[in-house]
């Protein structure tokens, strides 16, 4: 699936080369226009990369009316501009599309990325035709995609004039963190997490809408949803965890009584729009306090070990689960753990529990 | 690098034994992946990769044994 389409302004989204008009600046490309209009509507961004001044896209994002995720307008190389652009947006280059009328940029990006898909102006006309163009369902926080990383950057902005620490500013922001057992209206959000997310994302697979509501309906488990916000915009449903408790074996034997209660979490994934604001660190935080507050010892978190949830292993490192060598989930995961005794990870006052 | 990742000046004169995921340096998620990324670029050890735990990340004083243990 494409999250981002990178484009090229001159004789691309422009009829004509923004610096050679003088006074005549050229028009939109209607039909691309159209294309900005329809991938943002699906929840797919778009970002701009050309050899032009700053000017050039302003002027882009006024004839087309188009919110970008990023902007690189320079002098370098368009694959370098790219890999700013992933990085930036915290995208894989399978899940970027690039745009350019000019054969021998296509061929450079091509060479140099060769997990990007890459397409002619003519080719990007037809694109929203494609399956990797069209998500099967769109829900809310997909159509808003776009705007909420036109707030990001203004956030990213205020985050790099502010002095202080990263906590300081979240505050300063006015960051707003709720988590709520989940409801049926959120399954659709879920399963749409546990698809696009990988590197905030402790299990291996995508869980299935379906598992997803029995789990909700499942006496022994809990579905946690985690809702961000802040006075530059709401996130909404932006993580979540399951939480199973008692026992360190599965078969509730009620005979037993549960001496060492264990609370496993199988899933624990976050959209890495949340990264750098708090949000995997306070669910963590409240995971183990709330584990702790239902009385049980052990709080364990079973995390894939892949190059890609090296996000997801920092934070569990900082709030405190630990991995024995030979401590191996069924599934191959690797099993984080912390007692739940002595001191827990602090929840910041913005967090509200509902 | 440090300084760099977090956009944090005043972090190039902490102590090698500051722990950086506590209140001092408060080295998040997304800052300890670009720090570790700059250390994959510059010294070419890939610290994620060998160490399970990221135990080597308590303090800078840690990290850098760790890395120079590899160079």
């Amino acid at each position: 699936m494409i999250k981002c389409v990178i484009w090229d302004i001159d004789n691309t989204l422009l009829t004509g080369i923004y610096l050679e008009s003088g006074a005549d600046l050229p028009g939109a490309d209607p039909e691309l226009t159209g294309v900005l209009r329809e991938l943002s509507g699906r929840g797919i961004l778009s970002a701009l990369a050309s050899r032009n001044p700053p000017a050039a896209a302003d002027y882009v994002q006024q004839l087309t009316g188009a919110d970008f995720a990023a902007v690189e307008c320079g002098w370098g190389s368009k694959a370098d501009a790219i890999v700013r652009i992933a990085d930036e947006l915290s995208l894989a280059a399978e899940a970027i599309a690039f745009v350019d009328d000019d054969m021998l940029e296509r061929a450079e990006v091509a060479a140099a990325l060769p997990d990007v898909l890459v397409l002619t102006p003519e080719e990007a006309a037809e694109a929203p035709g494609w399956p990797e163009f069209s998500p099967a369902v769109i829900t809310a926080e997909a159509r808003r995609r776009s705007q909420l990383y036109a707030e990001r950057r203004r956030r990213q902005a205020a985050a790099n004039e502010f002095g202080g620490s990263r906590d300081a500013f979240l505050r300063h922001a006015g960051t707003r963190l709720t988590i709520a057992p989940a409801v049926p209206a959120d399954l659709p959000r879920l399963h749409e997490l546990s698809v696009r997310t990988h590197q905030l994302n402790s299990a291996g697979e995508p869980v299935t809408q379906a598992e997803l509501a029995r789990l909700l309906a499942s006496p022994r488990d809990s579905v946690i949803t985690v809702r961000l916000a802040d006075d530059f915009g709401d996130d909404g449903l932006v993580g979540a965890a399951i939480m199973t408790g008692n026992g360190g074996s599965s078969g509730p034997d009620v005979r037993v009584p549960a001496l060492v209660l264990v609370v496993t979490v199988p899933l624990i994934m976050m959209s890495c729009r949340a990264l750098g604001r708090g949000a995997l660190d306070a669910l963590l935080a409240w995971l183990c306090r709330s584990a702790a507050a239902d009385g049980a010892a052990e709080l364990r978190v079973p995390c894939l070990v892949t190059e890609r949830n090296v996000p997801m292993r920092l934070a569990l490192a900082a709030a405190g689960l630990r991995a024995e060598a030979d401590s191996v989930a069924p599934d191959g995961r690797a099993i984080f753990a912390r007692p739940l005794t002595g001191e827990l990870p602090a929840l910041p006052d913005w967090v509200t529990v509902g | 690098m440090l300084t760099q990742v977090t956009g944090r000046p005043e972090l190039a004169g902490v102590p090698g034994d500051t722990p950086l995921f506590g209140a001092g340096v408060g080295l998040d998620s997304l800052a300890g992946t670009l720090l570790l990324r700059q250390v994959k670029r510059r010294y070419g050890v890939d610290v994620a990769a060998e160490d399970l735990n990221l135990d080597s990340l308590q303090t800078l004083g840690t990290l850098a044994a760790f890395i120079a243990a590899r160079i």
